[in-house]
C-alpha cells in the first residue's frame, strides 16, 4: 500500500551529520504490519535501522510509533491478540520466526519505558535483577557499579545502594531503569518516550546519557518532543495516521525515514513538514 | 465462689447461642423464649374431661424430643383438638433452667431435681415443684463391625475400654468374658458424645457406680482420655463407630434400634448378660426401688434387666397456673402417661414407657398440678 | 423499593422528578438539604452501631466470663490442660483449662492455611495469568460459589463423603508410610486435627484466592513489562515481580482466611474429634475453642456456661493476637521492600 515509505529509506544519505553507519543495519523492517485482533495499528512499514546510532520515531498520537517500537523486541506478544505480518529482521534473523524465543529476543533488545518503573526493591537489586535472571556468574557488585556509572547515576547513589529505588527522584529513577537495562548487556535499547514524565533538567541529563551510550548500543527512541528528536537522534522516522472515515479506523503508517538533519532541514513530504512546523498533530 | 448472676447467664446463653448458631449457618433449635405462664385463650371454667383449648409451652431434654413431638401431634389431632403443645428440645440443663425461671409451663430433663433445686424452686414460686418420670431409655454399647454383635461386656471391661486401659478387642479381659467368640486383633477406638448429653450422664453414672476401676466421674460431660473420639449427638457417634474399624460407642437404645446397630450384651447385677431390648429396659424398672419423690438413678439392675438406662422427668408446679393451663397440663400428661395410644407411640420409636406400678404413682403426681391454686 | 414516585406527591418526590408545573426553587433546595442531613445522620448512626455492638459484645462476654477467670486464674484458664466440667448451679466445682482448645484451634487453622495458601496462590496465578478468558470466568465463578457454600454443608460433606472416601484412606496410607515419625504416628480415627484442617483449608481457599487474585491484578503493568523487557520468562515475572509485589496483600488475604479458620465452628465441630485433650500428632482427635462452645453449651450447667464464656474471650484474644502478628509481618515487609502500599 505504501511503497513510497520503503523507497524513502536512505541509509546512506549524502549529508549525514554524524559518522557513517557501521556495517549492516540492526533491524530491517519489510512491510511490517502490527494488528491487535482485527484492528490494524500500523501498516506496511519498511525501514533499516542502523547500528550504533540513535533512531527517533516521531509522529502524532495514534500513529503507531510505540506499537512499532514494541514490535522490535516482541513486547507486543504480551498483549492478547497482537500479531505481526511482514518481516522484522534483527541482525538478519526474523524475530517472529516460529522457533524464536521472545525471551531471548528481549535479553538482547532491552527497553526503557515512558514512566520510570523501578521495582519495589533496593537500588542494587534493581540493577542486579536482570543479571540474576540470566544467572550472571561474575562479581555482581562490580557489574552494578559499572552499569550505574554508564547510566551517570553512580555518584548520586553509591552511598545508598540498599535504599529503595523509589527513594530517588524521577530523573534518577529513569536513569536507574537505564542502568537496569544496561546491566544485562543488551545490543539494542528501545526507549518509549523516556523523558515525557521528567522535568527539563532531568531530560537533558538523559539526552546526554543517550549520546554517550550510542558508542556501545543501538538506540531506538519514540518521542513526542520534536526538539528532543532533533537534539539527540541521528535518524528520524516520521509516522502518521491514515483515517478511514468509512470504517472509522485509524491506521498508522510510515511517511518517511531519513537522517534527522534532512527531515528537519526540509522534509520531502508535506505531511512531515506540517507536523514538524507545528501545523499538524 | 458463688455464681451470682444466674439470670444474666441465661440471657447470655440465649445471646451466645444466637451468635454461635449464626456462625454455624443457622441450624439447631434455639429456645424461642416462650411466653411465661398463662397462654390460655380464654379463662373459662373448663374442668378435666371437657373440651379444652389453649397452648402449652415446654422445653428441655432432646432425648425424648421425637416422642414428645409425636405425642403432641396425636393429642392435638384426636384427643384435644383445641390444645397445641409446643416443646423445644433445648437440652436437659436448659430444661431445668427454663423451668426454674418459670418461662415455660413445664420443663423436662434427663436428670431429676435435687433437693437444693427443689428448695430454690419453692422459694421462687411460693409452692412446690412436682417431678415425675415419663419415659425410659437404655444406653447401648454399639459397634461398627458386625462380627462384634452380642459381644459380652461387664462394667469393668466397658470402663477399661473407655479409659483406654483396654485398647484391643483381643485383650484378655474381653476374651475372658467371651470364651466362645473369635476376637479380632483390632485396635479399639472408643467414641463418646462430644456434646453435653444426658446419655453421657446415664452412661458415666452407671460406670461410676458399678465399675471399681472407673476414674472419670459422672456427668453430662466428662474428661475423656486421649485417643478417644467425640461425636456430635447420636448421629455423630454412629458415624464415628461406623467409619473407624474397631469403633465402639454408647448410643441411645432408640437410635440403635432404628439404625440396627450391632450392640453388646452387658452383664447386670445378677451376672446375666443381657441384650438391650425394650423388654429388658422395662424389666430393669420393674425390679427397681423408686422413691416417692422420684429422685432416682437406674442402678444395680438385676434379673433379666438391661443395666444401663436413664429416665426422662417432667417438671411442673403445684400452683401459679391459671385454671385452664392447669387443666390442660393435667389432661395432657395423664393421657401421655396412662393411655395405650401414647404407650404404643413411645414403643414404636424405641423408648420404654412406664410400667404398671409406676403408672399409678405418676398419676397421683399429675393430680397435684396446680392443686394449690 | 420506595424510589418510584407515587401518585401522592410529597415535597421531595415532586422536587426530584421532572415537574409538570414550575417547581419552587426554594422548596426543592430545602428538601434536598433536609434529605442530605438525614442521610448524614443515618451514616453516623450506622457507624456508631458497629462500634456499639462490638463494644457491647466485648464488655458483656468479658463480664460474664469474669467469675471463671477469678476462680481459675486467667493464666491457668488459658494454659491449663485439664478441662473437667462441673455441674453446679451455685458455685464452681470443675477444673477449667482451655489450652487443649487453644492448641487445637491454632493447630487446625495452621493446617488449613498451610493447605489453602499455596493452592490459593496457584489458583490466583492461573486465573490471572494463564487461563483463557472463558476458563477464567468459569473459574472465578466457581471460586465465588465455593465461598458461598454454608459451613454446615462443608461439615456434612466432609463427614459423610470426603473424609470416608478420600481423606481417611489417605491419612491411613500416610500413617502406614510415615508412622515411624511421631508426628504421623498413633491411631488414625475418622475425625482428627488433620481432617478438620483440610476441610477448613478448602473452606478458606475461596476467600484467600479472591483477595490474592485482586491484589495480583493490581501489580503495576510497568513493573511486569520492565521484567519482560529484561528478558524474564513468564514464570520469572510471576515469581520475582508479581508475588513479591503482592506479598502484603497475600498476607492480608491469609489473615482473612485464618480469621475464618480460627472462628469456624460447625464444620470443625463435626470433624476435629471432640475430645478435650491435645497432642502434637497430626491424626489426633482434639477440639477447638469455637467447636467446644458449640458442642457443649446447650446442655452445659450454669458454672460450665460461665467457663464457655471464658473460652469465647480466649478465642477473641487469639484472633486479635493473630491479627496483630499479621500486621507486624506486613509492616516489616513493607518497610524493607519500600512498598508503602501493602495492606
Amino acid at each position: 500500500m505504501d511503497p513510497q515509505a520503503a523507497g524513502a529509506v536512505s541509509v546512506a544519505a549524502p549529508n549525514r551529520p554524524t559518522r557513517e553507519p557501521v556495517g549492516a543495519p540492526v533491524f530491517e523492517l519489510r512491510d511490517a504490519t502490527v494488528r491487535y485482533g482485527s484492528f490494524t495499528a500500523v501498516k506496511g512499514v519498511g525501514m533499516d535501522i542502523p547500528r550504533n546510532e540513535i533512531t527517533a520515531l516521531i509522529g502524532p498520537s495514534g500513529c503507531g510509533k510505540s506499537t512499532l517500537l514494541r514490535s522490535l523486541n516482541r513486547m507486543n506478544d504480551l498483549i492478547a491478540g497482537a500479531s505481526v505480518d511482514g518481516k522484522i529482521m534483527y541482525n538478519g534473523e526474523d524475530i517472529y520466526a516460529p522457533d524464536v524465543d521472545p525471551v531471548e529476543v528481549r535479553r538482547r533488545i532491552g527497553m526503557v519505558f515512558q514512566k520510570p518503573n523501578p521495582f519495589p526493591k533496593s537500588i542494587f537489586d534493581n540493577v542486579a535483577f536482570g543479571p540474576r535472571l540470566n544467572g550472571y556468574k561474575g562479581d555482581m557488585g562490580d557489574l552494578v557499579e559499572e552499569s550505574l556509572r554508564k547510566a551517570f547515576l553512580w555518584d548520586e547513589v553509591k552511598d545508598k545502594l540498599k535504599e529503595s529505588g523509589f527513594s530517588l527522584s524521577g530523573g534518577q529513577q529513569q536513569r536507574l531503569c537505564i542502568a537496569r537495562a544496561i546491566a544485562v548487556d543488551p545490543d539494542v535499547i528501545l526507549m518509549d518516550e523516556p523523558c515525557s514524565a521528567l522535568d527539563p533538567i532531568a531530560t537533558l541529563k538523559i539526552e546526554d546519557l543517550m549520546r554517550e551510550m550510542k558508542d556501545e548500543y543501538t538506540i531506538v527512541i519514540v518521542t513526542h518532543n520534536m526538539q528532543q528528536a532533533a537534539r539527540v537522534s541521528d535518524m528520524t522516522a516520521f509516522l502518521t495516521v491514515d483515517i478511514d472515515d468509512e470504517v472509522g479506523e485509524r491506521t498508522g503508517a510510515l511517511v518517511e525515514f531519513d537522517t534527522t538533519a534532512t527531515i528537519f532541514a526540509g522534509a520531502h513530504d508535506k505531511r512531515t513538514e506540517d507536523y514538524i512546523s507545528g501545523r499538524f498533530g | 465462689m458463688r455464681i451470682t448472676r444466674q439470670s444474666s447467664i441465661v440471657t447470655a446463653l440465649v445471646a451466645s447461642s444466637a451468635l454461635v448458631l449464626t456462625a454455624c449457618g443457622g441450624d439447631g433449635d434455639l429456645p424461642d423464649a416462650p411466653a411465661p405462664g398463662a397462654t390460655a385463650t380464654d379463662d373459662g371454667d373448663a374442668a378435666d374431661g371437657d373440651q379444652l383449648s389453649g397452648a402449652l409451652d415446654g422445653a428441655g431434654a432432646t432425648f425424648p424430643n421425637p416422642v414428645f413431638q409425636d405425642w403432641a401431634f396425636e393429642y392435638s389431632g384426636s384427643v384435644q383438638p383445641g390444645v397445641s403443645i409446643n416443646y423445644q428440645g433445648i437440652g436437659s440443663g436448659g430444661g431445668i433452667e427454663q423451668f426454674l425461671l418459670q418461662t415455660v409451663d413445664f420443663g423436662s430433663s434427663e436428670r431429676y431435681l435435687r433437693d437444693e433445686d427443689l428448695d430454690e424452686a419453692a422459694e421462687a414460686r411460693g409452692c412446690e415443684a412436682i417431678q415425675f418420670p415419663v419415659l425410659f431409655g437404655a444406653v447401648t454399647i454399639a459397634f461398627g463391625d458386625e462380627q462384634l454383635a452380642d459381644l459380652v461386656l461387664d462394667a469393668e471391661a466397658i470402663a477399661g475400654i473407655f479409659q483406654r486401659d483396654i485398647t484391643n478387642y483381643n485383650d484378655p479381659a474381653i476374651a475372658e468374658l467371651n470364651p466362645d467368640m473369635d476376637l479380632p486383633d483390632m485396635e479399639i477406638i472408643p467414641v463418646h458424645r462430644s456434646d453435653g448429653s444426658g446419655t453421657t450422664s446415664v452412661f458415666t453414672t452407671y460406670l461410676d457406680h458399678t465399675a471399681e476401676n472407673w476414674e472419670l466421674g459422672a456427668g453430662t460431660e466428662v474428661q475423656w482420655p486421649a485417643d478417644t473420639i467425640g461425636g456430635q449427638g447420636n448421629e455423630g457417634v454412629t458415624q464415628g463407630i461406623q467409619q473407624n474399624a474397631g469403633g465402639v460407642g454408647y448410643v441411645n437404645q432408640a437410635y440403635a434400634l432404628v439404625e440396627d446397630l450391632p450392640t453388646a450384651r452387658v452383664i447386670n447385677d445378677d451376672g446375666n448378660a443381657v441384650s438391650a431390648t425394650l423388654e429388658a429396659t422395662t424389666e430393669a424398672l420393674e425390679v427397681l426401688d423408686i422413691p416417692d419423690n422420684f429422685q432416682f438413678d437406674i442402678l444395680d439392675v438385676a434379673g433379666e434387666g438391661f443395666p444401663i438406662a436413664g429416665a426422662n422427668w417432667i417438671f411442673v408446679w403445684e400452683c401459679g397456673y391459671d385454671e385452664n393451663t392447669g387443666a390442660m397440663l393435667r389432661d395432657y400428661w395423664t393421657w401421655a402417661t396412662q393411655s395405650d395410644e401414647a404407650r404404643d407411640l413411645a414403643e414404636e420409636l424405641g423408648y420404654a414407657p412406664l410400667g404398671e406400678g409406676l403408672r399409678a404413682r405418676v398419676a397421683e403426681s399429675i393430680d397435684r398440678i396446680n392443686s394449690q391454686g | 423499593m420506595s424510589s418510584s414516585a407515587s401518585p401522592g406527591t410529597g415535597p421531595s418526590a415532586g422536587a426530584s422528578t421532572t415537574p409538570v408545573e414550575e417547581p419552587s426553587a426554594l422548596r426543592s433546595r430545602g428538601a434536598a438539604r433536609y434529605s442530605d442531613r438525614a442521610f448524614t445522620i443515618m451514616l453516623w448512626a450506622a457507624g456508631a452501631t458497629v462500634l456499639l455492638v462490638l463494644g457491647a459484645m466485648v464488655v458483656r462476654t468479658v463480664s460474664d466470663a469474669l467469675p471463671v477467670f477469678q476462680y481459675q486464674g486467667f493464666f491457668s484458664f488459658v494454659f491449663g490442660t485439664e478441662w473437667h466440667a462441673g455441674f453446679s448451679r451455685q458455685e464452681f466445682t470443675g477444673t477449667y483449662g482451655a489450652w487443649p482448645f487453644v492448641w487445637g484451634t491454632i493447630y487446625t487453622s495452621l493446617i488449613a492455611v498451610g493447605i489453602a495458601l499455596p493452592m490459593s496462590i496457584g489458583v490466583a496465578l492461573f486465573i490471572n495469568f494463564y487461563a483463557a478468558s472463558r476458563v477464567r470466568q468459569l473459574m472465578s465463578y466457581s471460586v465465588e460459589i465455593l465461598a458461598a457454600v454454608p459451613s454446615i454443608i462443608f461439615g456434612l460433606w466432609g463427614l459423610l463423603w470426603f473424609v470416608p472416601t478420600v481423606l481417611h484412606p489417605f491419612s491411613i496410607w500416610l500413617n502406614s508410610v510415615l508412622g515411624f515419625l511421631p508426628f504421623f504416628g498413633g491411631s488414625v480415627p475418622n475425625v482428627n486435627y488433620f481432617h478438620a484442617g483440610v476441610v477448613l483449608g478448602i473452606m478458606i481457599l475461596p476467600i484467600i484466592t479472591a483477595v490474592t487474585r485482586e491484589v495480583m491484578a493490581t501489580t503495576p503493568v510497568d513493573e511486569v513489562q520492565a521484567a519482560y523487557g529484561l528478558g524474564a520468562t513468564k514464570s520469572e515475572v510471576l515469581r520475582k515481580v508479581v508475588l513479591p509485589r503482592s506479598f502484603g496483600g497475600i498476607v492480608g488475604a491469609t489473615m482473612l482466611g485464618l480469621g475464618r479458620a480460627l472462628g469456624e465452628t460447625i464444620a470443625v465441630l463435626m470433624l476435629v474429634g471432640g475430645s478435650q485433650r491435645f497432642d502434637t500428632r497430626l491424626f489426633f482427635a482434639g477440639d477447638t475453642l469455637a467447636a467446644h462452645i458449640a458442642a457443649t453449651f446447650q446442655d452445659a450447667s450454669p458454672e460450665t456456661l460461665v467457663a464457655l464464656m471464658g473460652i469465647g474471650v480466649v478465642l477473641f484474644i487469639v484472633t486479635m493476637v493473630v491479627n496483630i502478628v499479621a500486621r507486624l509481618i506486613v509492616w516489616r515487609f513493607a518497610k524493607t521492600a519500600g512498598a508503602g502500599d501493602a495492606l
